[in-house]
């Protein structure tokens, strides 16, 4: 029989153990077993989200006739409007493929819309990540665009079979080639140290000298569509400030970013239709 | 048989040696222990210092240089590159090392290449890898230079290695946006000089070139091994000039290391660079670039065109051509491009350098001479010119008009440059005289503006100068060559601008300057001396020159400048050269002038040199090749003043 000590400290060792062989283990196998545990983890954070959206059913049905009656007048007044943009959108589309035509230009990057729900996104990195409830299953791939009704929301870092990982433009990890509104030269913008439930921000570096900025007349940052992965023209944000940086070569800024960027429900991916493009 | 039992007496003297050999190495240790902690701490944690730290120095970007009016003449230029940040490689290196190893396994031991070449297969095998990532991304077909790549390793492996260099801003733009945040590959900038320009200016700008050891001021470490990366000092010009104002202040880290020099961790201690202080110069951009495409078009010429403000003495416009691409010089110029600026005598400097015979346009200062040594009288004719006249036992010809002006005034003299008249009017006032007056208005010196190589060959001749460096004595005949601006005088194009801009005045001189100071107080200097009717005569003359005169070509409707009275003097100089065995003159087509009349503003003098050497002298005269470019010039500048004064004029209605 074991000495009562070495009986009380069984699991400590058994932990120590454990941690011992998986340090030994090879990284191929490391690998594969973060990928399973995610993949067994997916359908509970779909069904989670599912149930999320049952409750939210459940909560409309407690309203009155009357406010649904109001609600669907208001939706049918913005379906209405929204036809009138797609239509317009059309004729602009056309009148683009016809100058890129005139002018010999190569099309545009073509993209796919992928609308996709918000399912997970945790208090630990809330203005860094989002998990999305469509995966290898709706063909979303790795480096997709992400975007919403406010503009960039970031880009596909993990894609599963049901969910994927998105890396959102808040996170200090995400960059991307911008440029302010009326200007083709590019930016460098980055995400910033957000805390959670606060105002979320971005930096900006590589300004132009003779760009101006400042919160009473801020700059429209936008997509500079250089970088090839991000179409031009996605809205980032407004620059407020701007300060020359130390060697006098270029200015240095903080980028506000859009306020809905912290209550994402939906966001619709951008899915390449000619990945070898990219 | 008794059993000897050991004993032990704490008496026992051999243990009492024994004890005091012990005490005595323990003092010595504690007294070498002692000695190093508390005596040479100092020393070895220098040591400590100098084994595990590195210090990394990044010079300063250099100041702008701006024109009057705060466009940029010389800024810095962003210089995107990717590079490789080698300390987060190490276990990639190790790992295809031993990869590389296994391979040359198979082959026999003297096949087999030796460690420090498996060393640098395998690091010039990871950075290809990283390089292949850079050239899917952008479309290029790159490849690692691994004996570059060691000599990286081996000199300056704490700085980034560089893969590609000079990016494009759409190949950077791809970069940011597909590298990870967190990547060995990262994009990294740098300053390099640049001149929005091309060769606007070039000589008096001046060019930077490499310096390889930058100065380091007032940053700590400074015993530690330093990786210095390469800035850039001035050459020539303002760049060379200012130096210590435009060179930006150093910055660096230092940085602790492992044994094998990768650096480890967040830097100890850093300093950003500083940019260093701008200069803003007199000059007017718009103004030089009238003064050098005037000069090279339609057919580039030599020459130098010098346009000061007649208040201030700041130079608005400065042009030497042939002249560089300042561009050419960065990073560094090339053989080819060197022998080209030689074979152009781009290199020489006109407008501070080149010493010129001023030729008619001296006859001013003649004038001014004559006049006041009362020999000279406005209204009263000295000579009939008849085009030829004897000094001496020589004869002395009129080469300007018809060589028949009669018996000319002064201002008609001016305006036709006649000879004769300005021979007699020499004679008249006397070498001495001239000699006076010229120095005077400060010529025959140096005007002390501050570009670097302002020349000292400038002459302003009599009889003692003559006798110190000819060894002969003076004649009645150098005194007339000297009255029409020949002979031995010598002046630059600076000169004659600044001399130009006294009279402007009706002052002595003028001290010219390349920086602008927006409140610059008018200049001021002795009055000429000359009565007001001798004045009124001066200007009549000068203004007749171009309305009527040698320099009317400035009235034609191409050259006019609308609303602007100008006042000027041609002249076409000869100097005798011998180029590639062939003997004869060069002509010197000479313009000086100032605008308007009653309120001078720019003053202007310009020199063009003829193409070819010729025996004779007037073909090449300062009315057909000087005068446009000083038209272009005082048109640009008053083009501008009637602009500016509509856009305030504007500005005062909306508010």
């Amino acid at each position: 029989m074991l000495p009562k000590r070495f009986d009380q400290a069984r699991p400590f060792a058994t932990l120590g153990i454990i941690l011992l062989a998986w340090l030994f283990v090879s990284l191929a196998v490391k690998t594969f077993t973060r990928a399973t545990f995610f993949e067994i983890q997916a359908p509970l954070v779909v069904a989670d989200s599912y149930v999320q959206d049952l409750q939210t059913f459940w909560s409309n049905r407690l309203h009155s006739k009357d406010e649904l009656l109001k609600a669907g007048q208001q939706i049918a007044g913005l379906i209405a409007d929204y036809d009138y943009g797609v239509q317009q959108n059309k004729n602009l589309e056309a009148e683009i493929l016809r100058l890129e035509n005139l002018l010999n230009l190569p099309p545009m990057p073509a993209f796919r819309f992928e609308p996709a729900r918000v399912a997970r996104r945790d208090f630990s990195g809330w203005w860094q990540r989002i998990v999305i409830r469509k995966g290898k299953n709706y063909g979303i791939t790795v480096g997709s665009p992400v975007v919403f009704a406010g503009g960039v929301v970031g880009r596909v870092t993990e894609v599963y079979i049901y969910t994927s990982v998105v890396d959102l433009i808040t996170s200090p990890t995400f960059r991307l080639a911008a440029s302010v509104t009326g200007d083709s030269r590019p930016l460098s913008y980055q995400g910033g140290l957000n805390d959670s439930f606060k105002s979320p921000r971005g930096t900006v570096e590589f300004v132009p000298l003779d760009i101006f900025a400042n919160s009473s007349s801020p700059q429209r940052l936008v997509t500079s569509g250089l970088g090839g992965v991000f179409p031009p023209g996605l809205s980032i944000g407004e620059i407020k400030n701007l300060e020359p940086s130390a060697d006098g070569l270029f200015k240095n800024g903080e980028v506000a970013l859009d306020e809905r960027l912290g209550t994402l429900t939906e966001v619709t991916v951008l899915v390449p239709l000619n990945p070898e493009e990219f | 048989m008794s059993r000897l039992i050991e004993t032990h007496s704490a008496r026992n003297p051999r243990l009492l040696l024994f004890s005091g050999i012990v005490a005595v190495l323990l003092t010595v240790l504690v007294g070498g222990l002692a000695y190093r902690q508390l005596f040479k701490a100092v020393f070895y944690n220098e040591r400590e210092r100098h084994q595990n730290q590195r210090r990394v120095v990044i010079p300063g970007p250099r100041g702008n240089i701006y024109d009057r009016n705060g466009d940029i003449l010389v800024g810095n230029r962003p210089r995107f590159s990717v590079v490789l940040n080698l300390a987060e490689l190490r276990g990639e290196f190790r790992a295809e090392y031993k990869k590389v190893d296994r391979n040359f396994r198979k082959l026999d031991q003297g096949e087999r290449p030796n460690a420090d070449q498996l060393s640098r297969i395998a690091r010039a095998t990871v950075a290809q890898r990283y390089l292949d990532k850079i050239n899917v991304i952008l479309g290029r077909t790159e490849t690692v230079r691994s004996a570059e790549l060691k000599r990286h390793i081996d000199q300056t492996l704490l700085l980034p290695y560089v893969l590609l260099d000079d990016l494009a801003p759409s190949e950077y733009a791809r970069l940011i946006e597909r590298l990870p945040v967190e990547s060995p590959l990262q994009v990294y900038t740098s300053s390099t000089r640049y001149y929005p320009y091309g060769s606007s200016a070039a000589h008096t700008l001046g060019y930077v070139g490499i310096n390889n050891d930058p100065e380091v001021e007032d940053f700590p470490g400074e015993g530690l091994p330093t990786f210095k990366m390469k800035g850039s000092t001035g050459r020539t010009g303002l760049e060379k000039l200012y130096e210590d104002e435009l060179q930006g202040e150093t910055g660096g880290a230092i940085y602790r290391v492992d044994p094998a020099g990768y650096k480890v961790d967040l830097p100890i201690e850093k300093r950003l660079p500083v940019q260093g202080r701008n200069i803003t110069t007199s000059l007017d951009i718009d103004l030089q670039l009238a003064a050098e495409t005037a000069l090279t078009d339609p057919v580039e010429r030599t020459g130098a065109a010098v346009a000061l403000d007649v208040r201030t003495g700041e130079v608005l416009a400065i042009t030497s051509k042939p002249d560089y691409d300042l561009n050419s010089f960065l990073p560094r110029l090339s053989n080819e491009e060197a022998d080209k600026i030689a074979e152009d005598g781009a290199w020489f400097n006109q407008a501070i350098g080149g010493a010129y015979p001023p030729g008619s346009t001296f006859k001013i200062l003649t004038s001014i001479a004559a006049m006041r040594s009362g020999k000279v009288l406005p209204d009263q004719p000295i000579i009939d010119c008849e085009g030829v006249t004897m000094v001496g036992n020589k004869r002395y010809y009129c080469e300007n008009g018809d060589g028949h002006h009669g018996n000319i005034l002064l201002p008609e003299a001016i305006a036709q440059s006649c000879d004769i008249f300005f021979y007699q009017a020499g004679l008249l006032t006397t070498v001495e005289g001239l000699a006076a007056e010229a120095k005077r208005f400060h010529l025959g010196q140096r005007t002390g503006i501050e570009i670097p190589g302002e020349t000292g060959r400038m002459v302003i001749p009599d009889p003692e100068w003559k006798a110190r460096t000819q060894k002969e004595r003076w004649y009645p005949g150098d005194t007339a060559n000297m009255a029409i601006g020949q002979g031995d005088v010598l002046v630059t194009p600076l000169e004659m601008a600044c001399f130009a801009a006294s009279v402007a005045r009706n002052e002595l001189f003028t001290i010219p300057t390349i920086l602008h100071h927006p409140d610059a107080p008018t200049q001021h200097a002795p009055p000429i001396g000359l009565t007001p009717v001798q004045r009124a005569a001066l200007l009549e003359g000068m203004e007749g020159c171009t309305t009527h005169g040698t320099a009317k070509t400035i009235s034609l409707a191409n050259m006019r400048v609308p609303g602007v009275r100008i006042a000027g003097k041609t002249g076409t100089a000869q100097k005798k050269v011998t180029k590639d065995g062939k003997t004869g003159n060069i002509n010197y087509a000479w313009f000086i002038c100032f605008a308007p009349i009653e309120n001078p503003e720019i003053a202007m003098a310009v020199v063009v040199e003829g193409e070819n050497i010729v025996s004779g002298g007037e073909s090449f005269g300062g009315g057909t090749y000087a005068i446009p470019i000083a038209s272009a010039v005082i048109k640009k500048y008053f083009e501008k003043k009637a602009a500016a004064a509509l856009a305030a004029s504007e500005k005062f209605k909306i508010e």
